[in-house]
């Protein structure tokens, strides 16, 4: 990036509630990766958050202290990240790497740190977690790593976990028990939980919300249930279109829209989306629509709205 | 556990017979020479001549001085000077050998230790002046042989700050005081410093953006434990894999750096002894050094599964 600013993601802005699972949705590099690590303040070098706020509860965490932020980090906000093969570290004890989650942070003494690591290896059904304490992540497999993830992410009972696409790089045969274990940890910790994805159908029988991103914005916002009744922008539309059948819940699909979303140096004027939409007016060639409410609780970034469009399947299929 | 002592064990033989192996092939071809040691003794009676050639078994056809000379290095028994009669070879390199173990220890704790140092910090500051005199320091120190540091270290220390140093370094007779160390440990290690911290450069630069560390980051630790403990032990594994050759490079630059500073170890010898044409210590100066890269070799495999618990043996 020689010189100027690239974004990656812009003006996103949502919030979450305690107790709440809000689904991210949207194709690969649409931004949902940055979204999550710059809740955090994660995002790597050489980006930056430019301008904006990010508000938890009071606090911005843009204005943290490096202190602030560490601190925050792990204990008010916990990451599962999407490859468990990867994201643990490889020469140290995954029950030394759950410890150390927890004597990192105020909450809990070093000792009472190393008291809960079983009872944590546990609560993630690690079987035989007793045992297992002392091994490397290599003696794992995958699903027991990113059970152990899970165990490091809850280990000090955060009120928000951020998931991205925790079941992605997993065999489809543990995919539905690790969500189910998301689900079910959430809801005894109340904790508010992001998870990002690609399967529609999983955010279906999970999410309470759901954000659908393009190109590094929120095109489309609201609950889970509205969304999926009545999208009203068209990307959104197209997504559930070629959304997998519902028995289908642990296929993670890829989704699957002709074109391809733009590249971040040569983004589109007015409506990043309008190369691939069918339903494109003159205005939305020069103009950005601004996320505005379609319904009440419902937000749309689109010019046209899907209920404007007479027989959308008549023109979909042009 | 039992799996490292058995690999151990099997290494050790295998050093065994490296070493005697190597000692069989210098024996044999020092035994090619034409004439013996003897021969420029100038004035000197063909009776002495045939008596010392007598004392060392010179005299015996080459097969019966060979296995003489095996059964020998198998007693761990490596004869007796040439030169100096009655001395005896074996607790004299032994001696000799652990000056030279001294000096390699510290040049080696130069190389590692300056090397992580000025690695990590390079790698921390990418891009920044501080990466930079990192960097350049490294690539100055790499393309400089050690003998010129040495000689430039003699210069300074010996000559220019003499009266501070009063020249204790080198021209006191008599090794091993502490003060002595320093400077040939700093010319012998220096070189591969650099190379350990471009190494360490490279390595950090990669495990600082894993996802391990971006884990590391996600729950909150502390900069210095996500640096030292989750970033540092993963690039540790690639500079570990270099310290067989490295050990070894420091043994070889050993012998020029002891006989410019006139240190009393293996590599003073060495020379000392070819010129000097004792055959019977430049055989024996060889079968330490082979069982010296040897044994050095495995210990630093024996760190490998310390440091990566995905080796095991
Ligand atoms: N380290 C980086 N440097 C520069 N650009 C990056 C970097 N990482 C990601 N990007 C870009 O930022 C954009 C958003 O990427 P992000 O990873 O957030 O997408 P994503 O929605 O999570 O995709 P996926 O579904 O593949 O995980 C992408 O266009 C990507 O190319
Ligand atoms: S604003 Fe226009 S181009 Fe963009 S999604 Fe709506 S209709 Fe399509
Ligand atoms: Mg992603």
């Amino acid at each position: 990036m020689p010189g100027g600013t690239l974004n990656a993601v812009d003006g996103i802005s949502f919030d979450v509630d305690r107790g709440e699972i809000v689904g991210i949705v949207g194709e690969s590099g649409s931004g949902k990766t940055m979204t999550a690590l710059s809740l955090l303040r994660l995002i790597p070098e050489p980006g930056k958050i430019t301008s904006g706020k990010i508000l938890y509860g009071e606090q911005d965490v843009v204005q943290m202290s490096d202190e602030e932020i560490r601190e925050f980090r792990g204990n008010e906000v916990a990451m599962i990240f999407q490859d468990p093969m990867t994201s643990l570290n490889p020469v140290l004890r995954v029950g030394f790497q759950v410890e150390e989650a927890m004597a990192a942070h105020n909450r809990f003494t070093r000792q009472q740190a190393r008291d809960r690591v079983i009872p944590m290896l546990q609560r993630v059904r690690i079987p035989a977690a007793k045992d297992r304490v002392r091994d490397y992540p290599h003696q794992f497999s995958g699903g027991m790593r990113q059970r152990a993830m899970i165990a490091m992410g809850v280990s000090n009972e955060p009120s928000l976990l951020i998931a991205d696409e925790p079941t992605t790089a997993l065999d489809v045969t543990v995919q539905a028990s690790i969500i189910e274990l998301l689900r079910d940890i959430s809801r005894e910790l109340r904790a508010a939980v992001i998870l990002i994805t690609h399967n529609m159908a999983l955010v279906a029988s999970l999410c309470n919300r759901v954000i659908v991103m393009y190109a590094g914005r929120i095109v489309e916002e609201g609950p889970t249930r509205a969304i999926f009744k009545n999208p009203q922008h068209p990307y959104t539309w197209s997504l559930l279109r070629s959304m997998p059948r519902v028995d289908e819940t642990t296929r993670e699909r890829l989704i699957s829209i002709k074109g391809l979303p733009p590249d971040l140096g040569k983004m589109p004027p007015g409506c990043k989306f309008h190369p691939r939409c069918k339903f494109r007016v003159d205005r939305c060639l020069t103009e950005e629509p601004p996320l505005a409410e379609v319904d009440p609780g419902q937000d749309a970034r689109c010019w046209v709205l899907m209920k404007n469009v007479q027989n959308p399947e008549a023109i979909a299929q042009t | 556990m039992r799996g490292t002592l058995i690999y151990i064990g099997q290494r050790l033989v295998l050093i065994a017979i490296t070493t005697v192996l190597v000692s069989s092939i210098v024996f044999v071809l020092l035994h090619q020479i034409p004439g013996n040691a003897f021969l420029n003794e100038t004035r000197q009676s063909p009776q002495t001549l045939a008596a010392e050639l007598h004392h060392y078994g010179l005299d015996l056809p080459l097969q019966q001085q060979y296995l003489n000379w095996v059964q020998g290095v198998l007693r761990g028994d490596l004869g007796e000077s040439l030169v100096n009669r009655g001395v005896k070879i074996t607790p004299l390199l032994i001696r000799e050998t652990t000056v030279s173990a001294t000096v390699g220890f510290f040049a080696l704790l130069v190389t590692v230790g300056l090397g992580l140092i000025l690695g990590v910090i390079a790698a921390l500051r990418q891009n920044t002046w501080v990466d930079y005199a990192a960097s350049s320091t490294a690539v100055v120190g790499y393309s400089i042989p050690s003998f010129v540091i040495a000689i430039f270290g003699l210069l300074i220390f010996g000559h220019y700050l003499y009266i501070w140093t009063q020249g204790t370094f080198f021209y006191q007779p008599g090794w091993g005081k502490i003060e002595q160390i320093p400077v040939p440990a700093l010319a012998l290690g220096l070189p591969y410093a650099s190379y350990v911290a471009r190494l360490t450069r490279a390595s950090m630069l990669e495990t600082i953006r894993t996802d391990y560390v971006r884990t590391a980051w996600a729950k909150g630790l502390k900069a210095r434990v996500v640096v030292m403990r989750h970033a540092l032990r993963n690039a540790l594994i690639p500079v570990v894999t270099i310290l067989g050759p490295l050990v070894t490079g420091i043994i070889t630059g050993s012998v020029v750096i002891e006989n410019i500073f006139g240190i009393p170890g293996l590599g003073k010898e060495f020379i000392t002894s070819i010129l000097a044409r004792d055959y019977n210590i430049v055989i024996g100066v060889f079968t330490f050094y082979a069982a010296l890269v040897g044994l050095a070799n495995l210990a630093v495999d024996v760190i490998y599964p310390v440091l990566d618990p995905r080796i095991r043996y």
